[in-house]
């Protein structure tokens, strides 16, 4: 992860909207994507993400707005003139052609030699890890392999922007674990801005610069995804990036930069006003991560704060265990989760248990 | 208690058994008796039979005979050609630009023509291309011409448009269900690759539906080539075409070894073009997967 401030704009939405006939599928856009960035588009199925991404393509045109590409606006520019290349969620390999002559599609107008062209073609194969493969009809490719074409295939181009439209879901998870991972090094390597548009936070969390996560068509926040998992801006966020414990609070006083709350079972905390993201008019609760808990061994002694608790149940998952407790005696629960360490026994449930918990890992929403 | 693969097969045989006596009675036993006509001697009902290829090399050696394949083909290309290139832009049309929900109406649409006899359909011909049809009337009223043009006598141009509009259905079909199975995501990958719509339909989407222009060519070329009634009723029945002149040579001349060459030839020819095409077809097979 990198902080990428410095970088100039290679994308920019102004206002976006766009109507599907009475369907409102995007309401109002507004944000930039950086050169040489890796920038996710995250969100559940219907949230406009693929919209969004197929209006930088230029497949969608937008009902109003402004989008800007390098500099300059997309608006008069067709599909086939933007400077984005697209790899597709089905890849679209041209099944009556060879890998090469997929590969080679976009190189018609290329002034280039031929020789050379053929011997562009072998190192994008190369790069994607498909040497001698080139000779091969492309309806015999296995899923990955397809997806090692549409890469290859868009990349030959040396676009400005690859779009990655939910480019892993087809593969199994092996796959998809490793492709993450040769993906990122991809991006490094060529320094192209890729924007992926997926529904799975965990994808996005693993190999993005920053992350728009969208709700209903609109960005309900756009952030690097240690700030999107630290620092949720609403609850919907918090509960799509991850788990997150949601405990009952009441506000007893709000002055300049802290906040002081009354939190069942946890009792009084000041909290810093960089905890409290924007109100949005609801009944105030805190937000805690299960890691962010902390079961107390024996003699151990918590470092900042620490409340009693009762476990209700005990999930083993091997390297791990996931504990719901009731907190401070009353009727929170709250799930946390403990590494299996030597030296740490699996509790039982029933045992009363010390918690222990910092404030500054709490965030309130109200 | 699993069914063994023998007494499946017995189970198959007896499913196709009607069928399969139904063809053997009325195909295989016909065409069995017009190849061996074709090898035996005789005019007229006196056929006898020492064994000769007499009536091959007479319809080679004989150009009045070999005109009229040569026409027959001719045409059959013809009408191939031309329904192929007006069913195309309809298949087309309906698979890319109709509603998904209206296109069975509009293939519904397309076949209504099959709901009419061929025979009226032909007659119907005559409205419009005959003697003072709607066609003279129009070119005359508009000065273009003196005298009526009277289409329909012109023989082989006016049993072309006819066929070609009668087969134009078969064509569409197949054609479009080879449209409809063109991922739409490939020519949007074309267009993102930087290719205009329109070379894209031709890098893409043409390529990809060349085995249902195969298969309408073949479902055209076949029965055009053995079309008899059209050359009958149009233009005269000036210009006969290969069955017309089997039925001469069968029926009105009862000279059968010499019609029976003459029918085993004409197959043969379509035979040969048909296999032209399912070879021309197999370089896009691997696409369609």
């Amino acid at each position: 992860m990198t902080t990428s401030d410095d970088r100039p704009t290679m994308i920019e939405f102004k206002d976006v909207h766009k109507y599907y006939g009475d369907y409102h599928a995007l309401r109002g856009i507004n944000g930039t994507i950086r050169a040489g960035e890796f920038f996710s588009l995250l969100g559940p199925s219907g949230c406009g993400k693929t919209t969004l991404l197929r209006t930088i393509a230029g497949f969608e045109g937008i009902s109003s707005g402004v989008i800007m590409i390098d500099g300059k606006d997309a608006a008069g520019i067709a599909a086939n003139a933007r400077p984005t290349n697209m790899v597709f969620q089905s890849y679209a390999i041209f099944p009556h052609m060879t890998v090469e002559e997929n590969v080679g599609f976009g190189l018609r107008k290329d002034p280039r030699s031929k020789e050379e062209k053929a011997k562009a073609v072998a190192e994008a194969l190369e790069m994607v890890g498909l040497k001698g493969f080139g000779k091969r009809a492309a309806h015999a490719l296995s899923g990955g392999q397809r997806q090692r074409v549409a890469l290859a295939r868009a990349l030959i181009l040396k676009p400005k922007v690859l779009l990655l439209d939910e480019p892993l879901s087809a593969l199994d998870k092996k796959m998809r674990e490793h492709m993450q991972v040769e993906l990122i090094k991809l991006q490094r390597q060529v320094g192209i801005t890729f924007i992926l548009v997926t529904h799975d936070q965990e994808e996005a969390l693993v190999m993005s610069d920053r992350i728009a996560v969208m709700f209903d068509g609109e960005i309900a926040q756009l952030d690097d995804p240690e700030t999107l998992y630290r620092r949720p801006a609403n609850k919907k966020v918090a509960n799509f990036i991850g788990t997150m414990n949601f405990i009952p609070a009441e506000i007893l006083s709000e002055t300049g930069d802290k906040v002081e709350i009354e939190a069942k079972g946890l009792g009084r905390v000041a909290l810093d006003i960089a905890q409290a993201p924007a109100p949005a008019g609801e009944a105030p609760v805190v937000g805690l991560r299960p890691e962010t808990l902390t079961l107390l061994y024996d003699d151990q002694k918590a470092s900042e704060r620490e409340t009693e608790g009762l476990i209700d149940e005990v999930i083993y998952l091997g390297d791990m265990t996931y504990y719901d407790v009731y907190l401070g005696g009353t009727d929170v629960e709250v799930r946390l989760s403990m590494r299996n360490v030597p030296g740490r026994p699996v509790l039982e449930v029933g045992a009363k248990v010390r918690v222990a918990w910092s404030p500054s890992a709490l965030v309130l929403f109200r | 208690m699993a069914a063994t693969p023998r007494s499946e097969a017995r189970t198959g045989l007896k499913l196709i058994s009607p069928t399969a006596i139904y063809v053997i009675l009325l195909l295989a036993v016909p065409l069995a008796t017009v190849l061996v006509f074709s090898v035996m001697m005789g005019g007229r009902a006196n056929v006898s039979f020492p064994v000769t290829l007499d009536n091959y090399a007479k319809l080679l050696s004989n150009w009045a005979y070999s005109y009229i394949l040569l026409k027959s083909l001719l045409v059959a290309l013809s009408v191939t050609a031309i329904t192929v290139v007006l069913a195309y832009p309809v298949a087309y049309f309906v698979s890319f630009h109709v509603r998904q929900e209206r296109k069975s109406l509009w293939l519904f649409l397309i076949t209504i023509p099959f709901w009419t006899s061929y025979i009226i359909r032909v007659s119907l011909w005559f409205v419009i291309i005959g003697r003072d049809g709607l066609l003279d009337q129009a070119l005359m009223s508009l000065g273009i011409l003196s005298e009526p043009l009277n289409f329909a006598s012109y023989g082989i141009p006016a049993i072309i448009l006819v066929l070609a509009h009668a087969y134009a259905p078969f064509a569409v079909l197949p054609i479009f269900v080879s449209l409809e199975k063109v991922d739409r995501s490939l020519l949007e990958a074309g267009q993102d690759l930087g290719e205009s719509r329109f070379i894209t339909f031709l890098r893409v989407t043409l390529p990809l539906s060349m085995p249902g222009v195969i298969a309408a060519s073949l479902i055209v070329f076949i029965p055009t080539v053995g079309d008899y009634v059209t050359p009958k009723l149009v233009g005269d029945g000036k210009q006969p075409l290969i069955a017309n002149f089997i039925e001469t040579q069968l029926l009105k001349l009862q000279d059968f070894p010499q019609g029976s060459a003459f029918a085993v030839v004409s197959m043969l020819m379509v035979a040969v073009v048909s296999v032209g095409f399912v070879l021309w077809n197999k370089r896009f097979i691997g696409g369609q997967k």
